[in-house]
């Protein structure tokens, strides 16, 4: 009995070895020799999972991204110990200087929406702006807060204390959501400021995603942010967000390519491209908390030749993958001003 | 071991000179390699937390341990909240958990029917093969949600009038974070107590017995007494783990930047900060404070292990006096 179990275990022990080796054997194989290491946002991960093996099939470029969030991208390309890091959150101009000529692209664009739970209402919650940065500064803590209910007319709301809950890691969509906050209320701007991760003041923290969708479905009214496909993946119900023009606008594609349309006609530097709360001429479809994120590359490395394929196909061609995963296409102004950071990259 | 000139193993005064010495030497020395690997890894691993954590120590100085702020904004941090949360959580997991694993030991090795005895120890041990990332995803979606609408109230309807027991109920906080600990502590001290009350010969106990002490007095004079250093090791063993553990309490303390006084509120921990924020920290100065918590966790857990064995050795001074 003992030893038959000793040769199952064994005979186990030496496939899983069998298996690991031959795909390790097999991976070298499926492309030809360029390899490039990358890290950071979560955000795009999906995206970029779609990309490898297309890039793997047009160029023979195998990358390896490690989706360990945006600070750890930053710091890694900084460090020089991966060939790119990617962001939600353009960099800071003292995290540039310290990259010591970096580039920064844009290479893809989507929104982060607004989930909530709360039992027994029947259709969708609307909120605005500064209603928003009151729930997340603690200042308006039921759902039935007369601020909540001027917004929806109809809605039956319940006696029911707000959760907000936010995400006790690092990461892109918090710096999203609370540059949205910062910007249409001067008191969260105050108090808590824009960072990828930041000081909340009420509220309950999870680890990632997945963690603060856990909360919020086990949370009789709860609050949260995810990134729009996530939320759509785990058929979340979330809110309609006003916009400029005063309308409730939902973070769909058509959303999100309305909030992107008012951007000036040449793009010349990553502070134009800050689009949340975009203008009141965007329309009235116009998602206010839209982010792009970014592919952070060294302007001088050994691997130039193929960063700066990777990176123009996934501006270009790479871009009709997105959709599908809520990933609006990129504005052809925004593109534009990819191209011209691209041809900064050069080789050693 | 000894060798005797009767050892069969070593009769030949050659073989006792070539062969035995160089392998008594190899081991001598793998072993030796060894344990001092241990100690230098220590050292390095030590060196390099204080390299990393140096321009936070810089930055904030000692004020850091008693400063409660946590602000990657304006990037100004402080360890109150954590060093708070770590010893709160541990503490309350320890007072659950040492007369539960005691029982449990006590269950298991005088009152249990034999037959059910294993298989129930061998469930308890596997407690302590779950993962601590699936334990934490279990306090996310079943025990925190429990807590918040069973517990937490309850506790509030009878205990409310404590401060620690006042407050909005929630399923993320420092309450659920202490029981989950409680639940991972307790396959290791039971499992230690239950090999000391094993170990406790039984001629002390029959000999309890014999002289007219009931079943209980002679678990509580005899079998106590006799392990009583080797509980206070489980104990601090224990202790140790709930200090150090980090995946599965960030997934249910609701990672708090300041400390409340109700139990039922979000909180933090500084092994859960490290593990939420490093990967994301965005500025060197909060990657130094990150590690800045590491060498304060570090520091404490040398105390306890130091309190620890001061506790063992009293305790043992007292047995040998006795």
């Amino acid at each position: 009995m003992k030893r038959a179990l000793t040769l199952v275990i064994a005979l186990a022990a030496i496939s899983a070895v069998a298996l690991v080796a031959g795909r390790a054997q097999a991976a070298p194989t499926a492309g030809q020799d360029t390899n490039l290491t990358g890290a950071g946002a979560t955000f795009p991960y999906p995206l970029i999972s779609k990309w490898i093996p297309e890039l793997a099939k047009a160029y023979g470029i195998n990358i390896n991204y490690s989706p360990t969030g945006s600070g750890a991208g930053i710091a890694s390309i900084t460090a020089r110990t991966v060939d790119f890091g990617a962001s939600d959150a353009p960099l800071s101009s003292s995290q540039l200087a310290d990259c010591k000529s970096c580039v920064v692209v844009p290479w893809a664009l989507s929104a982060t929406s607004v989930p909530y739970n709360i039992p027994g209402v029947n259709g969708r919650l609307k909120l605005d702006g500064p209603t928003l940065a009151s729930i997340y500064l603690g200042r308006i803590t039921n759902w039935n807060d007369a601020a909540i209910k001027r917004l929806n007319g109809s809605l039956n709301l319940p006696d029911l204390k707000i959760t907000p809950v936010y995400r006790s890691d690092g990461s892109g969509t918090t710096y999203n959501f609370t540059e949205y906050l910062s910007s249409v209320s001067p008191a969260f701007k105050s108090e808590v400021g824009v960072n990828t991760s930041v000081s909340w003041k009420t509220g309950v923290g999870a680890r990632g995603s997945s963690g603060v969708a856990g909360v919020v479905k086990s949370t009789a009214g709860a609050l949260t942010y995810v990134d729009v496909a996530y939320s759509i993946a785990n058929k979340f119900q979330f809110a309609t967000i006003r916009n400029r023009a005063g309308k409730f606008a939902t973070p769909g594609l058509r959303g999100i390519n309305a909030a992107v349309s008012k951007l000036p006609k040449k793009v010349t530097s990553l502070q134009q491209l800050k689009i949340v709360d975009p203008p009141a001429s965007a329309g009235p479809l116009a998602y206010p908390i839209v982010t792009f994120t970014y592919v952070i590359v060294p302007t001088n490395s050994s691997k130039a030749a193929d960063l700066r394929k990777m990176v123009y196909w996934a501006v270009t061609r790479g871009q009709q993958f997105g959709p599908p995963l809520l990933f609006a296409k990129l504005p052809v102004p925004v593109q534009a001003f990819a191209f011209r950071e691209i041809k900064k990259i050069q080789a050693t | 071991m000894s060798t005797t000139t009767t050892d069969p193993a070593a009769s030949g005064t050659a073989l006792e000179r070539r062969g035995i010495p160089l392998g008594d030497l190899l081991f001598r020395g793998a072993a030796a390699a060894a344990a001092y690997g241990v100690v230098v890894l220590l050292g390095l691993i030590t060196w390099k937390i204080l390299d990393l954590a140096w321009p936070a120590i810089q930055e904030f100085g000692l004020e850091f341990i008693w400063t409660e702020a946590w602000n990657p904004v304006t990037d100004t941090y402080g360890a109150l909240t954590f060093i708070y949360g770590t010893v709160v959580t541990s503490v309350i997991a320890l007072l659950l958990a040492t007369p539960l694993s005691i029982a449990i030991a006590l269950f298991l090795t005088e009152i249990a029917p034999r037959r059910l005895a294993a298989p129930i120890a061998t469930m308890i041990e596997l407690l302590a093969a779950i993962p601590s990332v699936v334990l934490g995803l279990w306090g996310i979606l079943v025990f925190g949600p429990w807590v918040a609408q069973h517990l937490e109230p309850w506790l509030e309807s009878t205990l409310g009038f404590l401060p620690i027991f006042s407050g909005d109920p929630s399923q993320a906080g420092m309450l659920p974070a202490a029981l989950v600990l409680t639940i991972m502590i307790i396959p290791i001290t039971s499992a230690i107590c239950r090999e000391l009350f094993i170990r406790t010969p039984r001629e002390l106990t029959d000999g309890a017995m014999a002289l007219g002490s009931t079943r209980w007095e002679a678990i509580r004079g005899v079998m106590f007494a006799y392990a009583a250093p080797g509980i206070a090791a489980a104990v601090l063993l224990g202790l140790g783990r709930a200090f150090g553990e980090a995946i599965a309490v960030t997934q249910v303390i609701g990672g708090a930047d300041y400390i409340s006084r109700s139990l039922f509120a979000p909180a933090d921990t500084l092994g859960s900060r490290i593990a939420s924020q490093y990967q994301g920290a965005t500025s060197q100065l909060q990657a130094g404070s990150l590690l800045y918590l590491a060498a304060i966790l570090m520091v404490i857990s040398l105390v306890t292990n130091v309190l620890a064995q001061l506790i063992v050795r009293k305790f043992e001074k007292q047995r040998r006096a006795v």
